[in-house]
């Protein structure tokens, strides 16, 4: 009886129930593309700020105290620690694994070079002056890692550092190949172009069996880095430690991962943790629990953030997901104004069916489930097709904004119905205690 | 006679203006605040960005730099390619609001007592704490540029060294020595972390280059244009320096900033596009309201134009007064949520003001339009009551 009611009350009228349906539908597609893009958008910003590079520093522990300059160590070879290019692959196995997009070595050797153009075969040790002090910096380009899992990872300073530019090619890994730093390449009398073949030659040498032998290099590029980087010959890995005679060594790791910003949790010092909290912070991808995994990996090592790019991404992070959420709030009043408007005037323009089956003697009760049951199964469709509508819209943000698409949340689905039913049933509740309050007589007699 | 019939409308209608006025009210209220979020927020999110530390140097041209290779800069033989301290001073004293702080930078790699090497930045202390607010710090840093008895070293030196904070560090370059008592340790996680942080007399002293500096770095606030157009001025006043950005700041703030503004954007216009429907079903439902009202007015000789022209009013009258309400509620809202988001005030600006009130005035006639099919009316069905 009660479902016939209801039934046939929502068959009636189509056309008021298409506009309730239709603004809940439009309300809840906004609601639905921002709570999609609010829920997205940490990932998606800290994938973007990436683009800053590493945002973790590995060193030695026992390290000696790195005499650095602008991005260019200027200790000599035999000082200091170093660390094991074998140990690299265990960093994909670490709890956060998925989280670290790349890692790149670094292996900084002083050395001189002096320019051959064209003659290769040419008596390399006795060639002409200027022989001009430079660093050679040993790293990745595009490095195949193999992980303990017998997969390899690909990475290189394509990832950890991004803004780095060439003119040219990158340098084969493996090859006699090497590409020179945009202020260095002026300094060579003529310049430096793509082609033109390199001697280096360690600095000072002498602790070392293969100093005095030159080795020639196949300049593929000029690399602009906007940094001090600028005046150095960036090799591969392989080459420098070949030159400084550590084989399968390096000192400095650039650690590029995917985190959560601080927070007052992560702020807690670990040691003094309850072990649930330790498992929780453990389990959480702070920079800080990262970098314990990272050394629990690589034994004698100490990673450090970056504070510079951590602290930049969790406040702007923070931020930008906060206004998110107060943008998807601003949505949702919007949406329950348009649904409680229209709801509201359903219950107003019916006036008279209220006080016809009041007159034909329906309890208030009655009435007023009749009413709820339509707005019910109004907000239901309603917040399908809503949710549906959506979801194609944050894909389309998401595709806009980020070049790919926000991911479906289906979890989303029952909380948009909720609250499409929620807000649908709180808008009628109002207009219904003042239809309770209508006098049948009046109302049937046309006033 | 119009005013009246108005005045009449506007009482007579019970609930339903309210509703509508409400509606109204709340719409103007939550789009005047994105609006002003949304104005204000490239400014605010480009001092965030400020924690990144300097994005700007300014160094002696690189063709000198070349004629002096950077390896032997600092075995303190060779000199490094310097330029005047005056250089700094001046640009401090002509600073414009965009550059936020910055510091001249002098290298030089000092020998320990215990005849270490170490690298020693002479700067202005002063200034450190806000060109890298990112530092953590231990201890306190150095308040004045002059102070020429303190220090701040970074984590590895202290470790290094075995220097904690109020200790004393002996540096000496040359025969030429000083020693400092150690203010406050700092934690980078960069190459700072191995370098002591002198006041810039003092590295001064120990290279024995009274009046130079190496190179200044410049914190510029602003969006990419702004910070071209601020390269671009710094260039133009010191043409034989060198004026560069930091290729891995610069590029990714720029990158970051234009993601998030059109997320924010985006999502805004999302959000005023659906404030609108909902001012529009709420109008167009108030409209329908009305049939009953124009039959009569019908049947007592209204021509349909004139009655048209009253409803228009009072939907005006409603989109203008939910505006103005509107946006004086926005105001607040747009202070609460400057405050939760980015723990400062964010300024209405003016030009919403005109905006929100226009958008609400004509998305009110915009709902009032289906008012048009009122022209098709019968007076007599509708006092029928059909």
């Amino acid at each position: 009886m009660f479902a016939r009611l209801v039934g046939e009350s929502f068959i009636r009228n189509p056309h008021r129930k298409l506009l309730t349906a239709a603004a809940l539908a439009a309300g809840m597609a906004v609601t639905t593309a921002c709570l999609m893009m609010a829920l997205d958008v940490g990932d998606r910003l800290a994938r973007e700020f990436r683009s800053l590079g590493a945002n973790m520093l590995v060193t030695s522990q026992s390290d000696t105290l790195a005499l650095e300059i602008g991005g260019v160590d200027y200790r000599p070879v035999d000082e200091g620690a170093y660390l094991n290019e074998a140990d690299l692959g265990k960093l994909k196995t670490i709890f956060w694994r998925h989280n670290i997009i790349g890692f790149t070595p670094f292996l900084d050797v002083q050395v001189r070079a002096h320019l051959d153009a064209g003659s290769p075969s040419g008596s390399a040790s006795t060639a002409t002056p200027p022989d001009i002090p430079t660093t050679l910096v040993g790293t990745w380009y595009q490095h195949r890692v193999p992980v303990p899992d017998g997969t390899k990872f690909e990475t290189g300073v394509r990832l950890t550092h991004p803004w780095w530019t060439i003119r040219g090619r990158w340098f084969n890994d493996g090859a006699h190949e090497c590409v020179v730093g945009a202020s260095l390449a002026k300094s060579f009398p003529g310049g430096v172009a793509p082609g033109s073949t390199l001697w280096l030659q360690l600095a000072n040498g002498e602790s070392s069996a293969a100093a005095g032998r030159p080795i020639p290099l196949l300049v593929t590029g000029i690399v602009a880095t906007g940094d001090v980087d600028d005046n150095s010959v960036v090799a591969p890995l392989a080459l420098a430690q070949e030159l400084s005679g550590h084989p399968g060594q390096f000192r400095q790791l650039f650690v590029s991962a995917l985190t959560k910003p601080e927070d007052a949790f992560s702020q807690r010092d670990p040691a003094k943790m309850t072990p649930t909290d330790y498992d929780r912070w453990y389990c959480s991808p702070y920079i800080s629990s990262i970098g314990r995994q990272v050394q629990q990996v690589m034994p004698g090592t100490e990673a450090r953030p970056i504070r510079r790019v951590a602290e930049t991404e969790g406040r702007v992070l923070s931020r930008v997901s906060s206004l998110l959420w107060l943008v998807t709030l601003a949505a949702l009043i919007g949406a329950a104004l348009a649904v409680a408007a229209t709801a509201a005037t359903t219950v107003l323009d019916r006036q008279s069916e209220v006080g016809l089956m009041k007159a034909l003697g329906a309890p208030n009760s009655l009435v007023a489930g009749i009413f709820l049951a339509e707005q019910v199964l109004l907000a239901c469709i309603g917040g399908a097709v809503g949710y549906l509508g959506g979801a194609v819209l944050a894909r389309l943000l998401g595709e806009k904004i980020f070049g790919t698409a926000a991911r479906m949340q289906p979890l989303l689905f029952p909380v948009v119905l909720t609250i499409a039913t929620l807000v649908a049933v709180v808008g009628s509740l109002i207009p219904l205690r003042r239809a309770s309050h209508f006098d049948p007589a009046t109302i049937l007699r046309g006033e | 006679m119009y005013g009246r019939l108005l005045l009449g409308l506007v009482r007579g209608s019970r609930g339903r203006l309210l509703v509508a006025l409400i509606a109204t009210t709340s719409a103007a209220a939550v789009l005047s605040a994105l609006a002003n979020i949304d104005l204000d927020v490239e400014r605010k999110l480009t001092q965030q960005f400020r924690t990144l530390g300097a994005n700007l140097v300014i160094a002696p041209a690189r063709a000198d730099q070349a004629a002096s290779p950077a390896a032997t800069n600092y075995s303190g033989a060779a000199g490094p390619a310097l330029m005047p301290e005056s250089a700094a001073n001046e640009l401090e004293k002509n600073r414009t609001p965009e550059i936020a702080v910055l510091s001249p930078y002098l290298y030089v790699l000092a020998r320990s007592k215990s005849d270490r090497s170490v690298v020693v930045v002479g700067a202005w202390l002063d200034q450190m704490p806000r060109l890298n607010p990112s530092w953590k710090v231990e201890g306190n840093w150095v308040e004045r540029r002059d102070d020429v008895q303190r220090c701040v070293i970074g984590r590895n030196v202290a470790r290094n060294f075995q220097v904690p904070v109020g200790g004393d560090i002996a540096l000496g370059l040359s025969g030429r020595s000083v020693t400092l008592a150690v203010a406050g340790v700092v934690e980078a996680g960069g190459a700072e972390d191995n370098q002591i942080f002198v006041n810039l007399p003092v590295a001064q002293l120990l290279i024995a280059q009274p009046g130079e500096i190496e190179l200044v770095q410049l914190s510029v606030t602003g969006t990419e244009k702004q910070m071209a157009a601020v390269t671009r001025g710094l260039a133009s006043a010191n043409p034989n320096l060198e004026v560069r950005p930091i290729r891995q700041i610069a590029a990714a703030e720029g990158q970051l900033l234009a993601r998030i503004r059109l997320l924010i954007l985006l999502m805004v216009l999302l959000i005023l596009v659906l404030t609108v429907m909902c001012l529009l079903a709420t109008m167009a439902a108030l409209a329908i309201e009305r049939r009953a009202d124009v039959g009569l007015m019908k049947a007592l000789g209204g021509s349909i134009s004139r009655i048209v022209a009253i409803f228009l009013a009072e939907a005006g009258l409603l989109g203008a007064t939910g505006g103005i309400v509107g946006y004086l509620l926005g105001i607040g809202l747009t202070f609460w949520m400057g405050r939760r988001v980015f723990h400062a005030s964010v300024s209405p600006r003016w030009e919403v003001f005109p905006l929100t009130v226009a958008v609400m005035v004509v998305a009110s006639l915009a709902g009032a339009y289906p008012l048009r099919w009122l022209g098709k009316v019968k007076p007599a069905e509708i006092l029928r009551g059909e």
